[in-house]
């Protein structure tokens, strides 16, 4: 077992669910023979052919209107969209067609968007957008979101081999920043569950994608500095989400503190926060608390990016003023 | 020169006015007249209930077009795709639905194609090969191409055929998929229903291209120009294009010079078309001239045709009362089905 980064782990994915169903075939701009921009897809032209993995001209709306063609054809397409935020110039074909096609015609659309989101890089205002929020918003949509390579590589089979669209949200800060050693046999999980990565009594962190191991860092600084003990929940299927989970997390903690790197009015914070208050009104000690980033554009300047993104040390904060609510 | 002038400077000037076309075989003569005849009697049939206020929301048809879907399903093959608009009753008639299931949808029964899940003019068969449309003009161009992309990967020599208006030429989605077709050599036929307005808006104020095939030149692709009120021109291009794609996989944009013969739909009352081009378009007429052609040719009587009317008819009136008696959806189901495997 040797330590793979999450972009790796992606690509072991994709490996290996091309490799075990033929009706598999991934497409996007430049994830032919060039391996994506990211490398996502690298080595998979070569090893599947180009009839299965493909480039496209600029065209999400296209590349997603074809997908779903495809997938109520019997094949399970993957489209990459090389970032999110390029997402939004086909946002009808997400919402009205794919995500519709189930109740309208109780025909199945199994494919797959995945989609680099999230900021750290000095991407600016149209290449860090954190969109999980719109998503989930759209009825009949999954969307997924790994914090870890393992349950990168575990989930993105998982949403390959669901029946419905699903968003398969990766953060590009992580690709290359998180290592793990992964099992040598996959794990199988399935869309919906969370995974409580940390418990502790104090309080509960529900989070996702790259603040899961911020939360965890900053799990650890209040444990060194105060005692002060977390639950870290690291969500990863935004919709449908575990209920169950965060209710288990909520009875013993009390206290719950949202994280999320994107932004605060209607981002999918508010609907957790509005979830806990609907149904564990009963069992808080102190007010829900989100920690997001703020309304604005994601900033250029590494400076200002710095400040816009959640990070361990003002998660540290927000929990101390939470527990000594 | 004002936007009516326009218009009827370019109706005068629509191509394909002579038919030098020969008549297919007495057996597609029947099938694209009784498509044709069909398709208006049931538009008729809903012009009708909607005025009685027995339709949910607007009616929207396509009357005076029907030649173009009549034709195209006519030169189709059972594997091949299907993605029609808001005016293309005779492609669902042509692809073999059934009146009784079209009635069902547009009296939004349980028993329906959409169950009472989606409307009017959206809705489908894949059995069929016939995909429902979303409103967002172009966006079915892709999902067609896609469908025929993977029963071509899954060795099915398959054909799409997707419908969009003159109006629809001016979104990006059709700009898109048609590109995006023709890199990947998807045989697809691309038609182009131009009836000359978007629902008020005329062709004049849509495009400055003389007409919308000159835009194939730029996709790198072969443009036909047809006129879409004589479905036997119709029929003689789409099979040639047909034939020719199945084998020589490719897309063609075909252009089919039409008019738009009612409002956008039936709460519109379309005062601004101007009326000589309504009488100019009724005197070309796609039925008629269908009729007086496969009599001239000696195809059929007028009693054959009587008959093929009466029959159309008979099959609308008995669509129409069972779907009547059919079940309204059950609001316990309003959750149902928002994803697969629930």
């Amino acid at each position: 077992m040797s330590e793979c980064t999450y972009i790796d782990a992606i690509r072991e994915g994709l490996h290996a669910v091309m490799e075990e169903h033929e009706e598999v075939i991934m497409f996007g701009q430049d994830v032919g023979a060039f391996g994506g921009a990211f490398k996502a897809s690298k080595g998979l032209q070569e090893a599947f052919g180009e009839k299965r993995v493909f480039d496209t001209p600029i065209c999400e709306s296209a590349m997603i209107g074809s997908a779903i063609g495809m997938a109520t054809q019997g094949l399970r397409p993957i489209v990459e969209l090389q970032f999110v935020d390029f997402g939004t110039t086909a946002i009808h074909q997400i919402l009205n067609n794919a995500g519709t096609f189930h109740y309208r015609y109780g025909v199945p659309v199994p494919m797959t968007l995945r989609a680099p989101c999230g900021g750290g890089f000095g991407g600016g205002p149209c290449h860090s957008e954190e969109l999980e929020a719109i998503f989930c918003h759209m009825p009949g949509i999954k969307v997924v979101y790994p914090a870890f390579p393992a349950d990168a590589r575990a989930l993105l089979k998982a949403a390959v081999l669901d029946n419905s669209p699903v968003i398969f949200l990766e953060n590009k800060y992580l690709y290359r920043h998180l290592k793990e050693k992964l099992p040598d046999k996959p794990e199988t999980l399935r869309l919906g569950s969370a995974r409580v990565c940390r418990t502790g009594r104090d309080i509960a962190i529900l989070t996702y994608g790259a603040m899961v191991t911020e939360s965890l860092d900053a799990a650890t600084l209040v444990s060194e500095e105060f005692g002060y003990e977390a639950t870290v929940v690291d969500m990863r299927t935004l919709k449908p989400y575990d209920t169950d989970t965060i209710l288990s997390a909520v009875s013993i903690a009390n206290r719950v503190l949202v994280v999320h790197e994107g932004w605060r009015t209607c981002g999918f914070g508010a609907e957790l926060a509005a979830f806990v208050s609907e149904h564990a009104f009963h069992m808080l000690d102190a007010p829900v608390r989100r920690l997001t980033a703020p309304d604005t554009p994601v900033p250029f300047s590494p400076i200002l990016e710095k400040r816009y993104r959640p990070n361990a040390q003002n998660i540290r904060q927000a929990i101390i003023d939470l527990v000594e609510y | 020169m004002t936007d009516t002038e326009i218009s009827n400077m370019k109706a005068e000037e629509s191509p394909g006015a002579e038919t030098p076309c020969q008549l297919p075989d007495a057996e597609i003569c029947e099938r694209l007249l009784r498509t044709m005849l069909s398709s208006r009697s049931a538009e008729e049939r809903l012009i009708r209930l909607y005025h009685q206020g027995q339709i949910q929301g607007g009616v929207f048809v396509g009357i005076g077009q029907e030649a173009i879907g009549a034709a195209a399903t006519a030169c189709a093959a059972e594997q091949d795709i299907f993605a029609p608009l808001i005016r293309n009753m005779s492609v669902h008639v042509g692809r073999g639905q059934t009146m009784l299931n079209i009635f069902r949808q547009w009296l939004t029964r349980s028993t329906g194609p959409t169950r009472g899940r989606d409307g009017n003019v959206h809705h489908g068969c894949l059995e069929k090969g016939v995909y429902g449309m979303i409103s967002h003009l172009g966006a079915m161009i892709s999902v067609a191409t896609g469908a025929v992309m993977a029963r071509r990967h899954q060795g099915i020599d398959s054909v799409g055929f997707a419908f969009i208006g003159d109006g629809g030429t001016s979104t990006g989605d059709f700009h898109e998929a048609t590109n995006f077709a023709a890199v990947f050599d998807v045989p697809i036929v691309i038609i182009i229903e131009n009836n000359r307005f978007a629902y008020s808006t005329p062709t004049s104020k849509q495009y400055r291209c003389d007409q919308l095939i000159d835009r194939a030149v730029g996709y790198g692709i072969e443009g036909i120009s047809v006129d879409g009120n004589d479905v036997i021109a119709l029929h003689d291009v789409f099979q040639k294009t047909v034939q020719t794609i199945r084998t020589q996989p490719r897309p063609v944009l075909i252009e089919c010079h039409t008019m738009r013969m009612r409002g956008h739909g039936e709460h519109d009352d379309f005062s601004y078309v101007p009326a000589e081009l309504i009488t100019e378009f009724k005197d070309k007429d796609p039925i008629a001239r269908a009729k007086s052609r496969f009599m001239d040719g000696g195809i059929m009587t007028a009693e054959d045709i009587d008959a093929l009317a009466k029959a159309c008819l008979e099959e609308i009136d008995d669509a129409y009362q069972q779907a009547l008696k059919d079940p309204t959806p059950d609001p316990e189901t309003l959750l149902d089905g928002v994803y697969a495997d629930e």
